[in-house]
């Protein structure tokens, strides 16, 4: 199953992305907006780990705040993550394992995730799909 | 769909949607594009985004947007609002990411013929001292006390820390600081990402250039602002980085429960999230936008202090003084008053993606250039020619707003796609220009042909006398962070 895929936008970045269940969905939207954003690893560095906790709204901003929650950890942390182990997940809170490498460079500073357009919905075959634009 | 019949032509430069377009709009929204510019628009979403920019509460006259606009996420890119204080609200997705996000112009002694020699060279060390701030360079960290300064201080308070000049300040927008900042408005998260980022460019459209001023309009302004023909200049434009993108975040996520529970106002996106201006929560974002706006400027002016220090580095006592010609913001929330149906009005102009231009006599504009009108400074794309224009009375109808840059017509994908960035680099050195950049790909996002003619752009600014043009700058040598 794909990730995640790059949507045409005349000056932003806007992904698509992909998940057999809501976590996965997370998991891929975290993995797709990293690499769409070019975000590159010390690939000899040590595996470090991170704790996050967020509470939002509702789903549409769970996703939100947690992408810009991972942009802040990337920046300020100086890590790349690569998988998500969650601890907790409802519609409204996340606990999370973030689990990354050392942060080489970013192609892209990723300004913002925005709530413009956001869709995140299940489709009739219980998989997850969500489209989310960057301001880059 | 919305199609050229559903505009009123108000002149050749200047087009018109009527408020009983749609039922939410509070008052009509206009359009400042040629005809040709007008027809390019409806290939994106930027009219139906600036449609939705209408129906915010409290916008006064109209919803406006700039002849470089382009889609972007709530407003348009180029688009303007004028929302009373009193009644109306405060929205931080309509100011956008990347606070203050602006543009410098830094004015030298040197001809191009003199510095030719040493043009490789300086390119070079300004690459050098001025850090990307993306995992390369040069970097500088500041503790959380010293940064809070730089939040209420803005440039004043670098100049003084031995940083800048005294002329620095006045050749500010707002001198380079706003009064309305607070540091305790912004969150630690914010103050986090921005300990090590004071003095870096950044990524995207961010660009340091080495420039030469090629033509003059009008030798009475260009006396004025200190521009002769042939002159060497150079132009930054950089942003709040991390922190500024941080505060729109943080106040986006609180407001969005705030404007649906506690003060019910419907917006037609939620990237639009408000609270009303004077509400305590409306105060902190305005201090807290203040803060990046301040931070914004202490960027570009640590990143002057490196390009100073390059210039040295290379040319030694004979480099002379290299003066602030004008800084101006392109993402940001002022408090103005205007004139609006026979009475004063206190009014929080959202600008994103347009840049301030205030007339001759204006007295936020500084002494020196107040008789003949604000320098107004629009960039072009990487490689292509920027302008320096001055400020008009005319302009009030925009409440003194004009364009920011040339506007996107093709997207960053489309464009690595289409063109690799060597080519565009082969093309820039056929051309006589210098390129320094550590990626192929960034380039190839922001190359020339991605980018709407700044010129036809120009043409529509000037025509409209949204503002006035003085002179055309081309580059010689362009710096990119990433």
């Amino acid at each position: 199953m794909k990730k995640f895929e790059i949507l045409e936008h005349k000056a932003d970045l806007k992904i698509k992305v992909f998940g057999k269940t809501k976590r996965e969905l997370f998991e891929n939207a975290m993995i797709g907006m990293l690499k769409a954003g070019k975000y590159q690893k010390n690939p000899k560095s040590q595996i470090s780990k991170l704790k996050t906790k967020i509470k939002s709204l509702d789903l549409p901003s769970l996703l939100v705040d947690f992408l810009s929650e991972i942009l802040y950890l990337v920046e300020t942390k100086k890590l790349v993550f690569e998988k998500v182990e969650f601890e907790k997940f409802s519609d409204k809170e996340i606990e999370a394992i973030l689990i990354g490498k050392e942060l080489k460079r970013m192609g892209v500073h990723i300004k913002g995730v925005t709530y413009h357009e956001l869709n995140i919905h299940q489709k009739r075959n219980g998989e997850w799909e969500a489209t989310i634009l960057f301001d880059i | 769909m919305i199609s050229k019949k559903d505009f009123k032509k108000i002149s050749p430069w200047l087009w018109e949607i009527p408020k009983d377009f749609r039922a939410d709009m509070r008052v009509p929204a206009r359009v400042y594009l040629s005809e040709k510019m007008l027809e390019e628009a409806f290939r994106d979403r930027s009219i139906e985004q600036l449609i939705n920019v209408a129906t915010l509460p409290g916008i006064q006259r109209y919803a406006l947007a700039m002849p470089d606009m382009h889609e972007g996420y709530s407003s348009p890119i180029g688009g303007v609002a004028a929302i009373d204080t009193k009644e109306g609200i405060i929205s931080p997705g309509m100011q956008g990411y990347d606070i203050n996000c602006g543009v410098r112009i830094l004015t030298s002694e040197w001809k191009e013929n003199d510095l030719k020699a040493y043009l490789e060279k300086l390119a070079n060390e300004i690459h050098k001292e001025v850090p990307s701030g993306l995992g390369r360079g040069r970097q500088l960290k500041f503790s959380i006390p010293e940064l809070d300064k730089i939040l209420e201080g803005g440039v004043p308070y670098l100049a003084k820390q031995g940083f800048g000049e005294k002329e620095d300040i006045e050749s500010c927008e707002a001198g380079g600081k706003l009064p309305w900042a607070d540091a305790s408005a912004v969150s630690t998260h914010a103050k986090n990402r921005g300990r090590d980022q004071v003095g870096t460019l950044g990524s995207g459209n961010h660009f340091l250039e080495i420039q030469k001023v090629a033509e003059i309009f009008n030798e009475k302004v260009a006396k004025v602002f200190g521009l002769f023909k042939d002159q060497i200049v150079i132009m930054v434009h950089c942003g709040s980085r991390g922190l500024g993108h941080q505060v729109c975040s943080d106040y986006l996520r609180e407001f969005i429960p705030l404007m649906i529970n506690k003060y019910k106002i419907k917006v037609p996106d939620r990237e639009f999230a408000c609270v009303p201006f004077n509400s305590p929560e409306g105060k902190r974002a305005l201090a807290a936008s203040g803060a990046a706006a301040n931070y914004a400027w202490a960027n570009r002016q640590m990143i002057t202090h490196f390009v100073r220090k390059a210039w040295k580095n290379v040319l030694g006592d004979r480099g002379g003084k290299l003066s602030l010609l004008y800084d101006v913001a392109h993402n940001i929330i002022k408090i103005e008053k205007y004139n609006i149906e026979g009475k004063e009005k206190e009014v929080a102009v959202h600008r994103k993606g347009a840049t301030r231009a205030f007339p001759p006599g204006h007295p936020e504009i500084p002494q020196k250039y107040r008789e003949v009108g604000q320098p107004v400074i629009i960039p072009g794309s990487m490689g292509t020619a920027s302008y320096v224009l001055v400020g008009t009375k005319e302009a009030e109808e925009a409440f003194y707003s004009t364009s920011h840059g040339a506007g996107r017509t093709m997207s960053r994908h489309a464009a690595v796609r289409s063109l690799s960035g060597r080519e565009v680099v082969q093309d820039l050195r056929r051309r006589g220009i210098i390129v320094k950049c550590y990626s192929f790909r960034g380039i190839a996002e922001e190359a020339p042909l991605a980018y709407k003619n700044i010129d036809q752009v120009i043409e529509v600014v000037h025509n409209a006398k949204l503002s006035k043009k003085v002179a055309k700058l081309l580059p010689l040598a362009v710096i990119k962070g990433e």
